[in-house]
């Protein structure tokens, strides 16, 4: 009976989605196999995330008190491996955030046990899971087993479909975090800058992205505008982040961040295989490059072939005008 | 102030994978090598530190003999002071875990104030391996770190966040990993690279660490190519605007992505 237990993440009260991706895939898979989907929360607003995690199919939600306003490695990893040890979850999933790509090891190894990093697949067939994940940043994909109970999966966000099945509220249960006479050494002075407002990378169902056809750092406002519009996440090429035009947290590729979003709309950007890795799994792909022969062109599935210095403003105004 | 770097040779960033249909295993052996690129973040750290206080820099690998070329040039040509390469058959098919372990016995070889890794590996994007060196070890961490500033017994880092960074203060020794952002990376001269060679590389096994190589806690059943895609439709229109209100309509009725 193969029971799921999600990390159900939070940070200042608001939950991140991929929790419920994640719900609603392990949903899928218990309903096919036996078990039960559980949440996981650390702080927060239990009431609101046993309404939320009951609503994308999750049984029970399990909650712990203590010091978790801001990421701490030591606690979190403390409370996860004392929830494995309490309520012995087959797979444990939480979400290939900043977060959850740090805590996955740390409780990993704390409990001895498997952790797969950036899944984007998950399946459970002949009584074993079966996790598939990106490597080499997209260029091919590998089939990975764990061989331990628990296993530590973390999640893509933007891998799986958050989908609603009417559940009512999971039952709420306490379990004891383990926090008692915890002393982390690294400790958060301070957060600076925050989610809300600015739509992330990672997380974006869209993402604009602008690569050396920008021509400047002046240029890069264009590209924002866009993403702007469309409530997208503003991304770069390797290139402009080189060039110093913009910040390396925009750079998308092999050396920058690996996003999967709906929709990925690459401005200037001629398709080196160090890009494509790294934006290759989103859902639908547009290019706007003046040069037809771009590499590219290869990868989307709808494109423009002309200035994007005339193209990106009109297509600005014409988003605008569909969404209002 | 001793520093361990531990780092990875990898395929280069542009390299192809040629793989039609599934398959047991990645054949790499045409693959270029390089120093993954995030490790070069944490040795450019490292010999900053250096310059700053003084201290030694040890480089650690595991990797086969191939390794010593990419030791060489971009670890003790730059100001690493010594470098180990653990080569061990039996770690051929090692986990994150394992390499972890083995990782931990090297280290514990010797007393180090700091242990830097870069984010991940670009080949196999796991990530994990700072980390789980860290708990092993028992060592506070700060992962993805993209500004240091060592204090005395202690350091700050910033450590990246969606939309932002956390500050994070903690007590030496640490382990770290670092992210693109944190430094330049320097290139060798060709004269360090020469007087590179005359710095001690040692070659030990898990034996010498005293370690026996740890049973994996992942199996690997297949490598696959990513799915296909389709081929590109070209929107085209009277002018800019036209050819751009025709592309915003087919995401809207048509891909019903936006």
């Amino acid at each position: 009976m193969p029971n799921i237990a999600v990390f159900i993440e939070q940070r200042d009260g608001a939950f991140k989605k991929v929790a419920w991706q994640m719900i609603s895939r392990a949903r899928q898979l218990v309903d096919a196999n036996g078990g039960e989907v559980w949440g996981m929360l650390l702080g927060g607003d239990a009431a609101a995330a046993a309404t939320q995690a009951g609503a994308h199919g999750a049984h029970k939600l399990f909650t712990a008190e203590g010091s978790f306003t801001t990421y701490d490695s030591e606690r979190y990893g403390t409370a996860v491996a004392a929830f494995c040890r309490a309520q012995k979850p087959d797979l444990v999933l939480v979400g290939a955030t900043s977060l959850g790509r740090d805590l996955g090891p740390t409780a990993a190894a704390k409990l001895g046990c498997a952790c797969i990093s950036d899944a984007v697949g998950l399946e459970f067939a002949g009584g074993a899971w079966d996790v598939r994940r990106p490597v080499f940043a997209g260029k091919c994909f590998v089939d990975v087993v764990p061989k331990t109970a628990p296993a530590i999966v973390a999640i893509r966000p933007n891998a799986f479909v958050a989908q609603e099945c009417g559940g009512a509220a999971a039952a709420a249960a306490a379990f004891d975090a383990g926090q008692a006479g915890l002393a982390p050494k690294a400790v958060v002075r301070e957060v600076v800058g925050s989610a809300g407002g600015r739509v992330e990378l990672t997380e974006a169902d869209i993402v604009v992205s602008g690569g050396r056809g920008i021509k400047g750092p002046e240029n890069y406002a264009m590209i924002e505008e866009l993403a702007g519009a469309l409530n997208a996440a503003a991304g770069a090429s390797r290139a402009v982040v080189d060039a110093g035009w913009v910040d390396y947290s925009h750079q998308v590729g092999q050396t920058g961040k690996t996003v999967g979003p709906n929709l990925y709309i690459a401005c200037g950007i001629s398709g080196a295989i160090q890009h494509l890795a790294g934006m290759s799994s989103s859902k639908c792909i547009v290019a706007i490059n003046k040069d037809a022969a771009a590499p590219i062109f290869k990868v989307a599935d709808f494109g423009i072939v002309g200035d994007l210095f005339e193209v990106v403003p009109e297509l600005t105004k014409a988003v605008r005008a569909i969404r209002g | 102030m001793k520093i361990a770097v531990c780092v990875k040779q990898v395929p280069d960033s542009e390299t192809r994978i040629n793989l039609a249909a599934p398959a047991a295993k990645l054949d790499q052996a045409g693959f270029t090598r390089v120093l993954n690129p995030y490790d070069a973040f944490a040795v450019e750290e490292a010999v900053r530190i250096k310059e700053a206080r003084g201290g030694e820099i040890t480089a650690i690998t595991v990797g086969p003999e191939t390794v010593r070329e990419t030791l060489k040039k971009d670890c003790l040509a730059v100001g690493c002071d010594k470098a180990i390469i653990i080569n061990d058959p039996a770690l051929a098919g090692a986990d994150e875990a394992g390499i972890a372990d083995v990782l931990c016995a090297a280290l514990k070889k010797d007393s180090y104030d700091l242990v830097l890794f870069g984010i991940k590996a670009i080949d196999d994007d796991s990530g994990q391996v700072g980390i789980l060196v860290a708990e092993k070890l028992g060592l506070p961490h700060v992962s993805t770190i993209t500004k240091l500033d060592l204090g005395e017994g202690t350091l700050t880092a910033h450590r990246e966040i969606e939309g932002g960074k956390e500050i994070v203060d903690c007590p030496l020794p640490a382990v770290l990993t670092c992210q693109k952002g944190l430094n330049e990376p320097r290139l060798p001269s060709l004269p360090n690279i020469m007087k590179a060679g005359m710095k001690p590389m040692q070659v030990v096994t898990c034996a010498d660490l005293g370690v026996t190589p740890p049973a994996a806690l992942v199996e690997i059943r297949q490598y696959s190519p990513p799915p296909a895609r389709g081929t590109c439709r070209l929107v085209t229109g009277d002018d800019a605007a036209a050819a751009a209100r025709e592309l915003a309509r087919v995401l809207n009725e048509e891909a019903k992505v936006i």
